[in-house]
């Protein structure tokens, strides 16, 4: 066995030369006691780079849509990714083992009474962030989302209405060949229907059609940003339609699926956007009146230092509060960290005498949006239904966990994996000062503190989960199921940096921009002030669209913004 | 005990053609060619024993050769790799596991006074239902969660089990043979290259 002290969790280079002088001592402790990250002792970084306009952090989502509007309005723009550059036709494996580089595995600490699990389930890196395994799930939120505390009195209302939105879901929806049923079930009428027909429905989808059938319950084809045939991308060139491969969680090899790599990126480096891979940011640099002037991150081992005119921080629900809180930025509200949201997502599986063999076609390709405000409800907000495909190690896994089954009881139920289907839910969260993220005493391998996340559902969610789990368990009977069991879960995160009215509860305002911090934007899930009852993606991206626009205008009347 | 439904050799078979992208053959020939294994992280007798308490977890009388599960987490916890994250309550992997096979060791001695791998298979599995349940007597489950430990364990092996193309072929899963894609994807349906 290796030295033990090489082993120690984390550390990569543990030996620290002892200071002998008494004085020094004194002096270094009385630092450390200020300034105890490794951040703040001084740089020895190569010469400023040139100034840029804006330095973009993340490529997911958040970071990708308004990378590319802000290009194309010729600004000069610095996109900085943790993660590297695939090309997926050649590198994606169809293994799930095998694209486990495709999940932000850094690890967190997942405290409270139902710890989030973090990696595959919800965060991503590479460029493309999140969106490179993202299932492509992408319905529109409903207007009533984004006001539960006008409804309800109770969660926080958007500091706009779905009318500023829905310009940019229709773009979006257009722009990345989002394949949907026109017109759409459930929500407002559409200017626009979805520019391409559903993709075709997997044998878990037939049967939850035949289930929901059978309760009243109204089902369609869902929106999914991936192509049901060959469409023309802007700055791309021709995307080919999707072969259901069945693999969207673990990375799409043929470019059907609207991840950010295919889509935003190309167009934002066709207009100029500088993309830089492998950059892993650390500091966030500022003049005495508070203002950001640059950046300073990790490449190959090398610190760098980008300056900039104005920074977009866009690194998700997790890293976004845990760099600023790193550098104590925008902390005024007291609210980056607070407010930490995880959608409810029990899955119900059951036991079907037909082959499903679920590892084919679009994982979630029916939905229900029936139960986005259920007449018998208990709860406040509501949620949606969604048929779900699921690969072999991801459900031996939740088998392992969900029903605790070991020895022959656990591959004997394996052995029945093609005759299983699932379905799941998607629900609304209120934000609850138990669950929040903060630094951890625990370093990482770069010598930074760990995140830690507590969660725990509380009872709005408990009786939604409840709800939901009854009624799946009910349509899973009318469908010829047998041993429907259920796996509680929690997907995606949200929150911890909530856009609003007022700097006194809320770190950015209505336009994405820090109260605290005249030129820090922030776009990603972090800034949602309340859960929604859907999938965040199409949201996340709508919100950058808007946030890059908003910026625009605010600078529209001087020559450099 | 019930015996797999879908023929030996299916995904061996496949991996020879070219449905499968030579990504995909060099994830799967790994595991499926893996050499003899000395671990690095874990000492000896704790390797054993590790091994030991997986071939209750996952038992495979069938097979001449079991496929290895101790390899892979010894090479994970060499690497100080993670998954993205654990529970709080549990300490860093590398402890958490040390302790845990620690524990496991305790409660033996504690329930049969004997060392677990000395124990039936009936014993074994008492103790490691003890474990799960967070029942299991034993010191180290004092400070350490035995239910969130054994979840823990019991999830990695599984992964490690299901993502070997031996046990791929026993749940009869045919996904990896994709290079056409897949047309016939309703109920009751199949490719002619599907089990």
């Amino acid at each position: 066995m290796p030295d033990e002290e090489a082993l120690e969790e984390g550390v990569l280079s543990p030996v620290e030369t002892e200071v002998q002088d008494p004085l020094l001592k004194s002096i270094l402790a009385d630092n450390a006691a200020q300034a105890p990250t490794e951040l703040e002792k001084p740089l020895e970084i190569p010469a400023p780079a040139d100034e840029v306009d804006c330095v973009v952090i993340g490529t997911g989502a958040g970071g990708a849509p308004l990378l590319a509007r802000l290009a194309m309005a010729g600004l000069k723009v610095v996109a900085l990714e943790a993660g590297p550059w695939h090309d997926p036709k050649k590198d994606f494996a169809t293994d799930e083992k095998a694209q486990e580089f495709l999940f932000w595995n850094d690890e967190r600490l997942s405290a409270g009474h139902d710890p989030i699990a973090f990696g595959k389930n919800n965060s991503g890196t590479g460029v493309g962030g999140s969106t490179l395994h993202y299932t492509a799930y992408t319905p529109r939120p409903q207007p009533a989302d984004l006001h539960l505390r006008r409804d309800f009195g109770v969660g926080q209302d958007w500091p706009f209405g779905y009318e500023e939105l829905e310009p940019y879901f229709e773009e979006l929806e257009q722009f990345l060949g989002i394949s949907g049923p026109t017109p759409y079930p459930w929500g407002p009428a559409r200017k626009k229907g979805y520019p391409l027909a559903p993709l075709p429905l997997n044998g878990a989808a037939q049967l939850m059609q035949r289930g929901c059938e059978k309760l009243g319950i109204r089902t369609s084809p869902a929106a999914n940003a991936a192509l049901s045939a060959r469409y023309y991308q802007e700055g791309v060139g021709w995307r080919e339609a999707c072969t259901n491969r069945g693999f969207c969680q673990a990375g799409c090899s043929t470019g059907a699926k609207a991840s950010m790599d295919v889509t935003f990126l190309p167009l934002a480096a066709k207009h100029g956007a500088d993309i830089r891979p492998g950059s892993y940011v650390t500091e966030i640099e500022r003049d005495q009146t508070g203002r950001i002037t640059g950046v300073v991150y990790t490449q190959n081992g090398q610190q760098v230092r980008q300056r900039c005119r104005h920074l977009f921080l866009c690194a998700g629900a997790i890293e976004t509060p845990r760099l600023l809180l790193l550098n104590e930025l925008a902390l005024n509200s007291g609210h980056v960290g607070r407010n930490f949201m995880a959608h409810p997502g029990v899955q119900v599986f059951g036991t079907f005498e037909e082959a499903v063999r679920p590892y084919k076609g679009i994982p979630g390709a029916l939905i229900s949006e029936d139960t986005h405000r259920p007449k018998d409800a208990d709860f406040a907000g509501g949620y949606l239904l969604q048929s779900i495909g699921v690969m072999p190690v991801t459900f031996a896994g939740e088998v392992a966990r969900g029903r605790g089954l070991w020895g022959q009881p656990l591959r004997d139920y394996m052995r029945q994996y093609n005759h299983v289907a699932g379905i799941n839910i998607l629900g609304d969260c209120l934000p609850h000062e138990a669950n929040f993220l903060e630094l951890a005493e625990e370093k990482d391998a770069r010598g930074l503190p760990k995140p830690r996340i507590h969660f725990t559902s509380q009872p709005n969610e408990l009786r939604m989960s409840a709800h939901a789990e009854a009624l799946m368990r009910r349509i899973w009977e009318a469908a010829g199921a047998t041993d429907i069991w259920s796996f509680p879960r929690n997907a995606h995160i949200i929150g911890t940096a909530r856009m609003g009215l007022s700097g006194d509860d809320a770190v950015v305002d209505a336009n994405g921009r820090a109260f605290d911090v005249p030129n820090l934007y922030i776009c990603d899930n972090s800034v949602f002030p309340s859960a929604l009852s859907v999938n965040p993606a199409l949201t996340i991206m709508a919100l950058s669209l808007r946030t890059a626009d908003k910026f625009l205008g605010q600078h529209a009347t001087t020559t450099h913004p | 005990m019930s015996e797999s439904p879908y023929p030996s050799g299916s995904v061996r078979a496949l991996l020879a053609t070219d449905l499968v992208t030579s990504a995909t053959r060099a994830a799967l020939e790994a595991r499926l060619h893996a050499p003899p294994y000395t671990p690095q992280f874990f000492e000896q007798d704790t390797y054993e024993l590790l091994r030991a308490v997986a071939a209750r977890l996952l038992p495979q009388p069938e097979r001449p050769a079991p496929i290895e599960l101790a390899p892979a987490l010894d090479q994970r916890l060499l690497a100080g790799t993670s998954d993205g994250w654990r529970y709080d309550a549990l300490p860093p992997d590398r402890e958490a596991f040390r302790l845990g096979l620690g524990g496991i060791r305790q409660s033996a001695q504690a329930l049969f006074q004997r060392e677990f791998e000395q124990l039936s298979p009936e014993q074994q599995d008492a103790v490691l239902q003890a474990v799960q349940q967070g029942t299991a007597p034993g010191e180290i489950w004092q400070t350490v969660p035995a239910a969130r430990f054994f979840e823990e364990l019991l999830a990695e092996l599984t992964e490690t089990y299901y993502a070997h193309p031996l046990a791929q072929e026993e749940i009869g899963y045919a996904g990896m043979a994709d290079v056409p894609g897949w047309t016939k994807i309703g109920l009751n349906e199949k490719e002619d290259r599907e089990i």
